[in-house]
């Protein structure tokens, strides 16, 4: 059976170097361009009809723009927007990856740890930089919820720390760990897809069981209409009992398929949760204390 | 794991910043400003329009509240004007009749002054004649004429009696 992390692994196709750094062209490369590109076409495409009634580019254009304003307006308020370009930018950019990561022979690039690292130290010494800019060193009190005592400082200062220094590395860790596990899965439902074996059975055996099970399909309505609920229970452990006598690569099969559409979800759930955690570290950042400053 | 083999690090960072920086910059240039705009355009024309639909239905209700009250101050109007009309034809038919009743009383009473009147006075008629008559007739029987004040008395009388007799009759 082939190691399932072979989808993760990287060769590179062209050596180059930048000032004697390693910056050599490989599949994770491409797909990062192959996004950009894709990402920026659409986009732009969608921007240039400026319909008043739009069409469906349009339409999704709008609706992802709709869906970003509202998760900044939800956890940061109108002086968030000044972030939409940085916070959309950002989760276009990973919904693509995840997506495109989906086609089979493509490459998930935000199933490397050093990518979504990059975006989450990216995205939280932003928040650290916004808040020292907007608060200077009252900033600080960060680390000190509102309304806690003074006694209890000693212990809030380092919990409070050790949250604060979580942030980017649950940041990173979560997308790439979603992305390698949902990859991991397919790549070991298609590795049993091929290497499964067979049950042994001399093929006259599987061709007379195909048969019958043709047979079956066609009575379906008849055996349930002589045997009632049994007959239909009957039918529905006989179906996949023959299908895997006949040939058991069915089953990773029609998983790898459900599998494939879970990822699908979780593509748009972890770039929502990406998007959304960095506007809320982007808030905090913004308004120190939560409601106390937004209501001015 | 493969995803931590660190020779692809520098690479993957590398391009990973520049990809993003491209996009970020495409899209911030050419891409935001016109779906953003369309959206702002389409807000700006939604809000105005529902303004607008607004206005003009308030101003459709304050018509229809107008009109209401015209209308109904009409009807009320035509109400007071036929109720009117209806007392003042019923007042007249009763000044009307109660004045028909009245002189055709009138007329009645007058009627039977008159025929009252005429009685009496063919009742005097006809006893001043028949007395004179009866003297005719007593001084032609009797040959010889009566001292007229005593007989006149007389005969007077003797008429008197008569009437009294038929008036008794008649009542």
């Amino acid at each position: 059976m082939e190691n399932p992390l072979h989808p993760f692994e990287l060769h590179p196709f062209v050596h180059l170097s930048l000032l004697g750094v390693d910056i050599s062209l490989n599949k994770a490369v491409l797909m990062m361009w192959v996004v950009v590109a894709l990402v920026a076409g659409l986009l732009i495409a969608a921007g240039t009809s400026r319909r008043l009634v739009p069409r469906k580019l349009q339409s999704l254009a709008e609706l992802l723009v709709e869906f970003i304003r509202g998760m900044i307006l939800d956890t940061m308020g109108r002086e968030g927007m000044r972030f939409f370009p940085f916070v959309s930018t950002l989760f276009v950019f990973i919904l693509f990856c995840n997506l495109l990561g989906l086609v089979p022979g493509s490459f998930t690039v935000t199933s490397q740890i050093v990518v979504t690292a990059v975006f989450a130290l990216f995205v939280y010494s932003m928040s650290i930089v916004v808040g020292f800019s907007l608060h200077g060193v009252k900033f600080l009190g960060i680390l000190v919820p509102s309304g806690t005592p003074a006694w209890m400082l000693p212990l809030m200062i380092p919990i409070e720390l050790v949250s604060q220094l979580a942030r980017p590395l649950s940041l990173a860790v979560r997308l790439f760990a979603n992305m390698t596990a949902g990859h991991t899965v397919l790549a070991v439902l298609f590795g049993m897809l091929v290497s499964m074996p067979f049950i042994p059975a001399p093929l006259a055996v599987k061709v007379g069981l195909f048969f019958v099970l043709v047979v079956l399909i066609v009575m379906r309505r008849r055996i349930v209409a002589s045997a009632g609920i049994v007959g239909l229970i009957l039918w529905w452990c006989l179906i996949p009992v023959l299908l895997s006598i006949i040939w058991i690569r069915w089953l990773p099969f029609v998983v790898s398929i459900a599998i494939n559409g879970l990822e699908v979800f979780i593509a748009f759930i972890q770039a929502y949760i990406f998007s959304i955690l960095t506007c809320v570290y982007l808030g905090d950042a913004i308004h120190l204390h939560g409601h106390e400053e937004r209501a001015h | 794991m493969p995803q931590f083999d660190t020779t692809f690090f520098s690479s993957l960072i590398f391009w990973e910043i520049v990809s993003f920086a491209a996009l970020f910059w495409i899209l911030y240039k050419f891409a935001f400003p016109p779906i953003l705009e369309a959206l702002e355009t389409r807000e700006r024309k939604i809000r105005d329009s529902l303004e607008q639909a607004e206005r003009h239905r308030a101003e459709a209700e304050r018509k229809m509240q107008e009109y209401e009250a015209k209308l109904s101050a009409a009807s009320r109007d035509a109400e007071a004007v036929l109720a009117r009309a209806k007392d003042r034809a019923q007042r007249l038919l009763e000044e009307n009749e109660q004045r028909l009743l009245a002189e055709s009383e009138r007329i009645k009473a007058d009627a039977a002054r008159d025929i009252e009147h005429e009685r009496r006075k063919a009742i005097q008629e006809i006893r001043s004649q028949t007395t004179d008559l009866a003297l005719l007739v007593a001084e032609q029987v009797v040959g010889r004429s009566l001292s007229d004040a005593d007989h006149r008395r007389l005969a007077d009388e003797a008429l008197q009696a008569v009437a009294d007799a038929y008036e008794e009759r008649r009542s």
